[in-house]
């Protein structure tokens, strides 16, 4: 313990001695984590789209108080992608060398097949498999253009067809789904039957009258169910209704994902590197053999490097966080949490690097080594819905440490309890790393 | 104080192999408080592979390496390659090492050793910048730093200058004169014969030789004072078997 101790000032003295090495880890995270913030809370790119019109009617459509044309309907698609008008082959063409990412072609006769109300009109969307994960990504943006259009549309369709409720009940002028005319309507249809009935009993016509019954039945009736087609008809506008609410301060998910992301990069990749240089420099010195000469225990050289990273990743983490709780309007609580959270995430980064650094035989190496396996591992750790990607990184320390960081920012004020066992995740990593880092550096030190 | 008496330390039938290849093949030796033994080959005969198994740097595959009864094993390690922290000054790097082997006043042992080690003007300088002879100073000065009984230097010399070598030796030679026993290895006979009290030849991994500088001429029929000529004929036809 005590070697270990002194080992670890001497680290903190070599690091203090190096004001370039200091800086770059200081500022590197700091670079990284605004890099990661920014990327991570920056709206997607709208992808490029090539749209073929053959619908060249020119003909516009009149739904409820609107009038829907083609050029109406490319202005809001434009809200989703960039939309470039292309001939067929010039579509086929530009999807081909990749300037397009996909194709949507609008057939001859839409506008027509949407006025008719006959037969739905289909768009037609070819993706490009350059890129499945682009091509997914724009299917669901154009799916999502066309349903709130479908939406909009519908609205338009039952407010007409409302109209037309009303037309029928109180009567009028007909103009509407491009008809028009005079309607009697229900009410006036049956003070009509009402004062002819009287008209008939006055005049000794009882039995006439009578038989003007089963009209003004049919009349209530008809009113009867024309009143509950109002609420049916908006139900059926939207059966489910979405209320999407302001996030309260310090709740925004995006930032917190995107704060979290940045937290992890930068830690995790100024603890490997610490760790696995720490570690690499003590053999490339040639100092570890004459440490491992029974001055120090190769566990207790691992638990050095390790506390060496934890500690400085912590003095690094309550920098980025305190920069977080001044300049951003996240919510930054439980500062308690946050120092374990930091400290087990260092330790577990200083185990993952000082295995890297005992299985290079120099520094040079043992950084490349820590920077290719760490990379790729924060990459995925930062894809926490892929399922193959989160069982690797939870195998990995960056993985858990990036649910803690999540965790800790997107609910400030959660207890202590709910984050047990993303903790005990991070300590057990620190341990199994720690293990396997202990007996690589046992076995470089006897080679 | 000169006291060859009883054995220090005795390595039996010391083996170590390297997956297919072996680097010590069933090597004995004794070390005694006084001497100085001089570990003679070419290059891969397995010289630093011994001396790392007796300072403990490295296990055997097969052997023992045992203490005289009563003795602190307590060894002091010299590699050819300095072993230190670079960007430590000096005395930082005296006074950590002497913190680590457990001395109970680092900073005096470190104010010890940089008087001792002439490194006095080169106290606050970094390692990294001292002269290749002064950091072979401070490098055996660090293996001072544990109160050590037996001294094991790995070709202490190969890198220093005539001067240099003539220094370094004069500071062994006291040690040894206190009564610490030194274990060199070398590919210089001419040093062997000048400086180790006795010679150990190794040649692929075994013990060819092993006695005074005067038997090794003797065995090999070449008589006494016949010179460094003579002298690294007669190891020539250890190590080389005729043909």
């Amino acid at each position: 313990m005590r070697a270990a101790g002194l080992l670890f000032l001497k680290d903190a003295r070599l690091l203090r001695r190096t004001p370039a090495l200091l800086l770059v880890l200081v500022a590197y995270p700091l670079l990284v984590a605004l890099l990661v913030a920014l990327a991570l809370q920056s709206d997607e790119r709208k992808p490029d789209v090539g749209l073929v019109v053959l619908d060249t009617s020119g003909r516009s459509v009149q739904v409820g108080d609107r009038r829907l044309s083609i050029d109406d309907y490319v202005d809001r698609l434009s809200d989703d992608v960039n939309v470039r008008e292309l001939s067929p082959e010039a579509a086929r063409t530009a999807l081909d060398d990749g300037r397009v990412a996909a194709v949507l072609t609008i057939p001859e006769g839409f506008i027509a097949d949407l006025q008719s109300g006959v037969r739905p009109p289909a768009l037609e969307l070819t993706a490009s498999r350059r890129s499945p994960i682009q091509s997914d990504a724009i299917e669901r943006r154009l799916e999502a253009a066309v349903y709130r259009l479908n939406q909009s549309l519908a609205t338009g369709y039952v407010e007409q067809v409302l109209q037309l409720v009303d037309l029928v009940t109180e009567g009028g002028e007909l103009g509407i789904f491009g008809r028009s005319g005079d309607a009697l309507g229900l009410r006036r249809s049956r003070e009509l039957v009402l004062s002819v009935q009287a008209q008939l009993r006055r005049a000794g016509e009882a039995a006439a009258a009578r038989r003007l019954a089963p009209l003004l039945n049919f009349i209530d009736e008809t009113q009867s169910n024309l009143d509950l087609a109002r609420p049916a008809a908006n139900a059926i506008r939207s059966p489910i209704e979405l209320h999407v609410s302001e996030a309260e301060e310090g709740r925004e998910p995006l930032s917190a994902f995107g704060f979290a992301g940045a937290l992890l990069v930068s830690l995790g990749l100024a603890g490997v590197l610490l760790a696995a240089a720490a570690m690499a420099s003590e053999r490339e010195e040639g100092a570890l053999a004459r440490l491992r000469r029974g001055l120090i225990a190769s566990p207790a050289l691992v638990a050095e490097k390790m506390a060496f990273t934890a500690a400085a990743c912590l003095i690094v983490g309550l920098l980025l966080l305190g920069g977080v709780a001044i300049f951003t309007s996240l919510t930054v609580g439980r500062w308690g949490l946050w120092l374990v959270a930091l400290i087990l995430s260092g330790l577990a980064f200083g185990a993952f690097g000082v295995l890297a650094g005992a299985l290079a035989r120099e520094t040079r190496t043992a950084l490349l080594v820590a920077l290719m396996l760490a990379l790729p591992l924060l990459a995925l750790g930062l894809l926490p819905d892929a399922e193959v990607a989160a069982a690797i990184s939870e195998a990995v320390p960056f993985g858990p440490a990036f649910d803690a960081f999540q965790t800790l920012l997107v609910e400030p004020a959660i207890p202590a309890g709910d984050l047990t066992l993303t903790l005990g995740h991070l300590a057990l990593l620190a341990a199994v790393f720690g293990g396997l880092a202990t007996w690589a550096v046992s076995r470089r030190a006897a080679d | 104080m000169t006291t060859l008496g009883a054995p220090l330390l005795v390595a039996r039938d010391l083996r170590r192999r390297y997956r297919d290849f072996t680097a010590l093949d069933g090597v004995d030796l004794e070390l005694r408080p006084g001497e100085s033994v001089a570990l003679l080959g070419p290059n891969g005969a397995g010289k630093t592979t011994l001396l790392s198994i007796l300072a403990g740097v490295s296990r055997a595959s097969e052997g023992t390496v045992e203490w005289a009864e009563g003795v602190a094993p307590r060894v002091g390690w010299v590699p050819q390659r300095p072993s230190l922290y670079p960007r430590l000054t000096t005395r930082e790097n005296l006074r950590l090492f002497a913190a680590l082997e457990g001395a109970p006043d680092p900073d005096a042992v470190a104010e010890d050793l940089i008087a001792r080690a002439d490194l006095g003007r080169f106290a606050g300088q970094a390692a990294a910048k001292l002269s290749t002879g002064t950091l072979q100073r401070l490098n055996l000065a660090i293996a001072l730093a544990g109160e050590a009984s037996v001294l094991l230097l790995d070709e202490p010399t190969a890198t220093l200058s005539p001067d240099q070598r003539h220094r370094l030796w004069g500071w062994l030679d006291q040690l040894r004169a206190g009564g610490m026993a030194l274990m060199f290895s070398t590919q210089s006979v001419d040093e062997a014969m000048r400086h180790g009290g006795r010679i150990a030849v190794l040649a692929a991994g075994r013990l060819v030789f092993a006695g005074s500088p005067a038997d090794l001429l003797r065995e090999h029929g070449i008589g006494d004072g016949a010179g460094a000529e003579a002298a690294e004929l007669a190891f020539m036809r250890l190590v080389e078997p005729p043909a």
